[in-house]
């Protein structure tokens, strides 16, 4: 078992293609860590210099105590379950999960004893004789774990493991990897660019984009304090709503307003804008935090309504804000009409205000604290 | 089926044909030749045998020129230059495509060599083959003939390799083995359709080779096939019966060979987009 640790970590590819700029950050012994970003981010590029497939340009990865950055995909006791599970396909599923041990000349029997204890563990024993061409795809998902976790590695990393699954296959096995990997109780970084997967399943998650760190944390804290704009407009489905909005105080009281509306800030808030004199700012806000009524109340904005879709269960109403359009999430037996207007009150507990200038949350402390 | 269709497949059928006959008649003329009596050929110009069958030219043909010593040494020539040619381009190749060695430069050197005409460069490689020792021995048309068959083989197997997922090539290195391991256990079984048709290929330019043959082999000892023929014109007269039944034995184990790996060829130079 091993902590893994990234310092300072850089990745140039020729032509000063910069992928991964400066990315720091620490996964303990055991814990299940997550890396999430959209295509392009750097992800990849960080977990193929942490497995050893491609060299670090700058800074440091360090196991436990010790640097790896020289040492080659063998040595470092790394395993992967690739995007594509990269089974060999020449070779039975028995011979796919015993080859990284022949690779390490174990004895027969004791190979054979490893094998059958992880087909068992994965529910594999009836097809250890197939060919691994002819699998489903949630065999081969299964498989290449095995042949994972069969030589009890120090890490193991995960590349988008589902996301060639159909949706529904998709759910199961976001549940059944969780189980036997926090089972295996090993340190696993999880590579993806589906946010759900990593909310459901990462004990942290550090979010990427544009080859930086966005952010690094729990999946709860990451959800409800975005450090910055992309990770509140990356993380949840549907995205978080911004619009531009200017502070205002009147006779001691704080405004919010834009071309759309104007609301009245709560203490919390007001406090905030007191101590940091901030004027034309970003508002971020989910579209469950979106309340809406049929009739106006106090310190609420009466805005058109553009688009119904019912799902059922909730209804998500796409709202005129101005030229931009704001989504609303609302319970299935709310369903206004295309055209009218309704009155909406943001839940103030869960707005964020981002910086205009570099997208990040102004007040992210003071929401930490409260 | 409409009468559309069974139109078009008569059409097809009638351009099948006409391309077989213009490809099969010379051959059809060479087996007919070499059954022919050595009179009727110098006086009639028919395809076909007119005053019957002999198989004096087969015996004649084996008689008089030394043709099996010359069918076993271009068996000797063609497998060992193909092993040697395809144990040197499996992993340039590999290296070449998968670790970009010799950036842009090699590949285009390498294909250089191979779209220049061969006559360009006897006189250096006769020279170096003189420095060598090697001419008039089997060895040195072996090496010639790897030489020449390597561009080949690196341009039929490029696409090959291409196609393995470069992902199953890092679950080895991280499985454990070294590049080198990566490349006998995993890349190999793969490309092994493409190794064959290569192989066959390979087997073929070498033994219907004829230009290096002629400069670097005089004796008996070393002659191949393609030279042997060329036995039947000279001290003897032009001896076409013999030539065609001599002809007729040199191209039969080719015909077999290619008959069996027939699917595999087919695919193998189809997907290298090197066709015809």
């Amino acid at each position: 078992m091993a902590s893994v640790e990234l310092r300072n970590v850089w990745k140039i590819y020729k032509g000063d293609v910069e992928a991964v700029k400066n990315v720091s950050w620490k996964c303990e012994d055991r814990e299940f860590f997550s890396i999430l970003g959209p295509s392009g981010c750097g992800k990849s590029s960080s977990l193929r210099m942490i497995a050893g497939l491609e060299e670090i340009t700058k800074g440091e990865i360090i196991f436990n105590d010790r640097v790896v950055n020289h040492l080659r995909p063998k040595e470092r006791n790394v395993a992967m379950v690739f995007e594509n599970w990269a089974l060999y396909p020449n070779l039975s599923v028995y011979e796919n999960i015993a080859f990284p041990l022949r690779a390490r000349n174990m004895p027969k029997n004791i190979i054979d004893e490893k094998v059958k204890a992880a087909a068992r563990f994965l529910d594999l024993e009836g097809i250890l004789h197939k060919n691994a061409q002819r699998l489903s795809g949630g065999e081969m998902q299964r498989v290449s774990i095995g042949r994972a976790i069969v030589r009890e590695p120090d890490v193991l990393i995960m590349d988008e493991p589902i996301s060639h699954l159909d949706a529904s296959l998709r759910a199961r096995m976001r549940e059944e990897l969780k189980t036997q990997v926090s089972r295996l109780g090993v340190t696993t970084l999880y590579i993806t660019h589906d946010q759900v997967e990593s909310m459901a399943m990462a004990d942290r998650i550090a979010v990427m984009n544009q080859g930086e760190i966005q952010q690094i944390g729990t999946p709860l804290e990451i959800y409800h304090h975005p450090y910055t704009e992309f990770v509140a407009g990356f993380i949840g489905e549907p995205p978080a709503n911004f619009v531009d909005v200017e502070v205002f105080v009147e006779k001691e009281k704080h405004f919010i307003k834009c071309s759309a509306f104007s609301f009245e800030l709560n203490k919390f808030w007001s406090k905030q804008f007191d101590s940091k004199r901030e004027n034309r700012i970003r508002m971020g806000v989910r579209p469950e935090d979106i309340g809406i009524s049929f009739e106006a109340t106090e310190n609420c904005c009466g805005l058109l309504v553009d688009f119904v879709e019912i799902q059922g269960d909730r209804t998500i109403i796409t709202l005129k804000v101005g030229d931009q359009l704001f989504l609303s999430e609302v319970l299935g037996d709310i369903r206004p009409e295309t055209g009218q207007t309704i009155y909406v009150k943001f839940n103030q507990d869960n707005i964020h205000f981002f910086s205009l200038e570099d997208g990040k949350n102004l007040f992210f402390d003071a929401e930490m604290k409260s | 089926m409409t009468s559309r269709n069974i139109v078009s497949k008569i059409i097809g059928l009638i351009i099948a044909i006409g391309f077989l006959t213009i490809i099969l008649l010379p051959i059809v003329f060479v087996a007919a030749t070499s059954l022919k009596i050595p009179l009727e050929i110098r006086t009639s110009g028919a395809i076909f045998p007119q005053g019957g069958i002999t198989f004096e030219n087969w015996v004649k043909a084996f008689r008089n020129v030394p043709l099996t010593k010359y069918l076993f040494n271009s068996t000797v020539v063609a497998i060992s230059s193909t092993l040697i040619t395809l144990l040197i381009a499996i992993p340039t190749i590999y290296t070449v495509v998968r670790f970009k060695t010799g950036g842009a430069v090699l590949p285009s050197l390498i294909l250089g060599t191979y779209v220049m005409p061969p006559i360009v460069v006897t006189v250096p490689i006769f020279a170096i083959v003189k420095t060598l020792e090697l001419q008039d021995k089997l060895v040195g048309l072996i090496l010639i003939h790897s030489m020449m068959n390597i561009p080949l083989a690196f341009w039929l197997l490029d696409s090959y390799i291409r196609n393995i997922p470069v992902e199953l090539e890092h679950a080895a290195w991280v499985d454990g083995y070294s590049k080198f391991d990566t490349l006998v256990k995993i890349v190999y079984p793969l490309i092994k359709p493409g190794v064959l048709s290569t192989g066959v290929v390979c087997l073929i330019m070498s033994w219907n080779e004829f230009l290096f043959a002629l400069i670097l082999t005089y004796s008996d000892a070393s002659k191949t096939f393609p030279i042997g023929i060329s036995q039947y014109i000279g001290e003897h007269g032009m001896q076409f019966g013999e030539m065609s039944a001599a002809a007729l034995a040199g191209i039969i184990p080719i015909y077999i060979l290619v008959f069996i790996f027939s699917k595999n060829l087919v695919e193998g130079l189809g997907r290298s987009g090197l066709k015809g």
